[in-house]
């Protein structure tokens, strides 16, 4: 984890990044922008799954929402040195350490 | 194939996707171009070949294979390939699994002897990891290292030896719009293609499980030390696209951006497009009176002059605003713009079913639907691809202008602005009912699936540079007249043959006068089109209009704007072509239905063709690229009748209601 720690207490794990306290399980959509954060894993169906796995959104991999769309919907993600519009439903896929 | 004189060989080929044409005498090694999206393949192709090819700063825009052989001065000549990008090799999209079928050698015409990967030197882990699909075939491979000159702005170097021996392929680093390297990579193939080498290939060993092959991957190159001073995080380090990205996707500039641009866009096709088209207009016409002057009156020179070349000026009309339609998309292609525009869109868009990629169809669409069908192919949902074709029709292309004008002139005599408040009234509501009816087939009428992935690459910005520019241009305007024109061509030659002959009763031999013959009817009365228009009549009817507007109805099936040089011909305007248009206008309101006083052009009337026009698709060479793109005749046909009956039984609906309320 780059910017944060985790303590377990008991049974539950508390998450903090930059300092703040995160829920336990994070997605991409709630990730502030412009920090970098490490993805955990990918959810999804298995096509859609196996597709960001090929775009390089790989656990461990390290990327970074740099921009949002007017709408709010289509959030532009930084990984492996590319540029990569997102949509919010495919970013909830996407779980961050 | 180089001319001799001026040593600049003109190699250009292109061939459509599914049924490539096979050089039978060419002996020449194969070698097939591939890459992930926008990797910069198409340019390299146009260094190496000198041909004109598609490229541009959009993922995805190779949507033909383009194929040519290299330039001789490179050294032993070889026919390149170029193949469509690939996301993912789970193939989604047909022109993923087109490249795919080729690469594994599963194509029928298309087998290559060599494989150029395209890998765009910003995003190694990734380019690599699909170069090592391609390496698993273990055929004679070079990696051609793209994008080199975006290097300083990640703050990164590369060395390219330390690359070569890491990975166990030739690497040669090219620039393919400035053609630096081209050579290089030439001589390069040749010499895989003579000693294909048999040394360690670490890309071909990776894993094909996407977690393992990228970990192997950094791996890979973190041993190998080739790459200088990477940061883990590049974002920050290109600031000029981030900075520009922050302007034209702000929370309130970006909307009012994107409309600028596309209001720009449209109203330079229609204002800088008008001088052309109008010096075009003038030539055909004037070519077409000179011909029937100096040639000998037969129905042979009527036949080359008012069928044929009159087809070739209905189709030219257009290539203006096509050829600055395709130039200013290729600016916003080659920036980077366009797609920033799909992903603004890509919200309301897929409300309705569609996708963000479904933007750029949807704006060449009012243009033209046929390149708009073509550009579809990059949607990669199949849904979403079939759903974009279905209502490109409805968009309201530039050859539906000249009959709105035509309309709206009869309609609104003598006040130009309102006519063209009513024209913008049209356009919008072409995008409107678009929308509409996308959103209401994907709703009611096709399955419920889930939502296909948007996934899109946001290129960095680049300035386009001028040459490569002109160059697209070019090749995607004359891939349109060469699509687009031989239909409209043969259509309206046909056409003109059957509103010039009829079966007629010879005069002057009494005794056959009972034997219909084939003749040249100088009357349109008696034409196989009038026949025709005569038998519809009835159901011309609900409409308002005469057998007279059918036969022009009909003809426009041809290209829409056939319909004005229908009106023209059916209602006897000749002589004088400065004032044709006036002169038309005019017959067309005294126009009355024979033998009655009753006007045909009312206000009823002209709302009801007005109607039709919006709706119908009256174009037969859309019909016949949609067929080919979706391979349906069924969908191709479907299409054809739900949109021209929507039309007839609307247009039909407005003229009778009209009337039931006293408007005539």
């Amino acid at each position: 984890m780059l910017y944060g720690y985790s303590c377990p207490v008991g049974q539950i794990e508390f998450h903090f990044h930059l300092g703040l306290l995160t829920r336990g399980n994070m997605s991409l959509v709630d990730a502030l922008h412009n920090r970098p954060y490490r993805v955990k894993g990918i959810e999804g169906p298995d096509d859609e799954r196996r597709r960001l796995l090929d775009l390089g959104i790989t656990p461990g991999e390290v990327l970074a929402v740099v921009q949002s769309v007017p709408l709010g919907d289509p959030l532009v993600v930084m990984v492996r040195g590319m540029r990569l519009a997102l949509r919010r439903r495919e970013a909830e896929w996407i779980r961050l350490q | 194939m180089s001319s001799a004189k001026t040593g600049t060989p003109v190699y250009h080929i292109e061939a459509d996707a599914l049924h490539p044409p096979i050089d039978a005498e060419s002996k020449l090694p194969t070698v097939c171009l591939t890459g992930a999206p926008n990797a910069g393949k198409t340019a390299l192709m146009n260094a190496l070949t000198g041909g004109s090819f598609r490229t541009a700063n959009y993922p995805g825009v190779t949507v033909t294979l383009s194929r040519g052989k290299s330039k001789v001065e490179f050294g032993r000549q070889a026919l390149f390939v170029d193949l469509p990008g690939v996301h993912s090799t789970s193939a989604s999209s047909p022109e993923e699994e087109l490249s795919c079928q080729v690469i594994e050698g599963r194509h029928i015409s298309v087998k290559p002897d060599a494989l150029v990967i395209a890998v765009d030197a910003t995003q190694l882990e990734r380019h690599l990891r699909f170069a090592s699909f391609v390496a698993r075939q273990r055929k004679p491979t070079v990696i051609a290292l793209t994008m080199m000159d975006l290097l300083p702005r990640i703050q990164r170097t590369i060395n390219v030896r330390k690359l070569e021996l890491a990975i166990g392929l030739r690497v040669v680093p090219v620039d393919g719009r400035t053609g630096w390297g081209a050579a290089e990579l030439i001589t390069a193939v040749n010499e895989v293609l003579a000693f294909p080498v048999t040394q360690k290939d670490a890309l071909a060993e990776l894993p094909e499980d996407p977690v393992a092959a990228y970990q192997e991957i950094r791996e890979l190159l973190d041993n190998s030390e080739a790459i200088k001073n990477e940061n883990l995080f590049v974002l920050a380090n290109d600031s000029f696209t981030a900075r520009i990205d922050r302007i034209v996707l702000h929370r309130f500039l970006g909307f009012p951006i994107f409309f600028a641009v596309l209001v720009g866009l449209f109203s330079s096709i229609f204002w800088a497009a008008r001088p052309f088209m109008d010096l075009i207009d003038w030539l055909f016409s004037r070519t077409i009176s000179a011909l029937l002057t100096f040639l000998p009156e037969s129905v042979l020179s009527r036949f080359m002059a008012e069928g044929v070349i009159g087809g070739v000026g209905a189709v030219s009309v257009f290539f203006p605003q096509i050829v600055i339609l395709f130039f200013l998309m290729t600016i916003l292609e080659d920036s980077g713009y366009l797609a920033r525009g799909a992903a603004l869109v890509d919200r309301p868009l897929s409300y309705l079913g569609l996708h963000g990629r479904s933007f750029v169809p949807m704006l060449s669409g009012f243009a033209c639907a046929i390149p708009a069908v073509l550009a579809a192919r990059t949607i990669p949902s199949r849904r979403e691809r079939l759903l974009t074709i279905w209502i490109l029709p409805l968009m309201s292309c530039s050859a539906r202008l000249p009959v709105y004008a035509l309309l709206l002139g009869a309609l609104l005599p003598g006040s130009a602005w309102s006519a063209g408040l009513a024209l913008g009234v049209i356009y919008v509501s072409s995008l409107l009912v678009g929308a509409l009816v996308a959103g209401l087939i994907s709703r009611f009428v096709l399955h419920r699936t889930a939502a296909s992935l948007l996934a899109m690459e946001m290129p960095v910005y680049r300035k386009p540079l001028l040459k490569p520019m002109f160059r697209m241009t070019w090749s995607r305007s004359s891939s349109y007249l060469r699509r687009a024109g031989t239909p409209i061509i043969i259509i309206s030659a046909c056409l003109w043959l059957l509103s010039n002959f009829g079966f007629g009763w010879r005069q002057e031999r009494p005794a056959e006068a009972v034997r219909p013959s084939l003749v040249s009817v100088s009357d349109l009365d008696h034409s196989f089109a009038a026949q025709l228009g005569q038998t519809l009549e009835p159901a011309l009817h609900p409409m308002g209009i005469d057998w007279r507007v059918g036969v022009g109805l009909i003809s426009a099936f041809a290209a829409r704007e056939v319909f004005v040089s229908t009106m023209a011909i059916v209602f006897h305007v000749g002589g004088d072509q400065e004032s044709q248009q006036d002169g038309l206008l005019e017959n067309m309101r005294a126009a009355t239905f024979s033998g009655t006083n009753q006007k045909i052009f009312t206000t009823s009337t002209i709302l009801g063709l007005i109607v039709f026009f919006f709706f119908s698709l009256q174009c037969l060479s859309t019909v016949s690229v949609v067929r080919s793109e979706t391979n349906s005749w069924r969908l191709a046909a479907l299409q054809l009748l739900f949109y021209t009956g929507i039309g007839y039984l609307l247009a039909s609906a407005l003229v009778v209601s009209l009337r039931l309320f006293g408007v005539n």
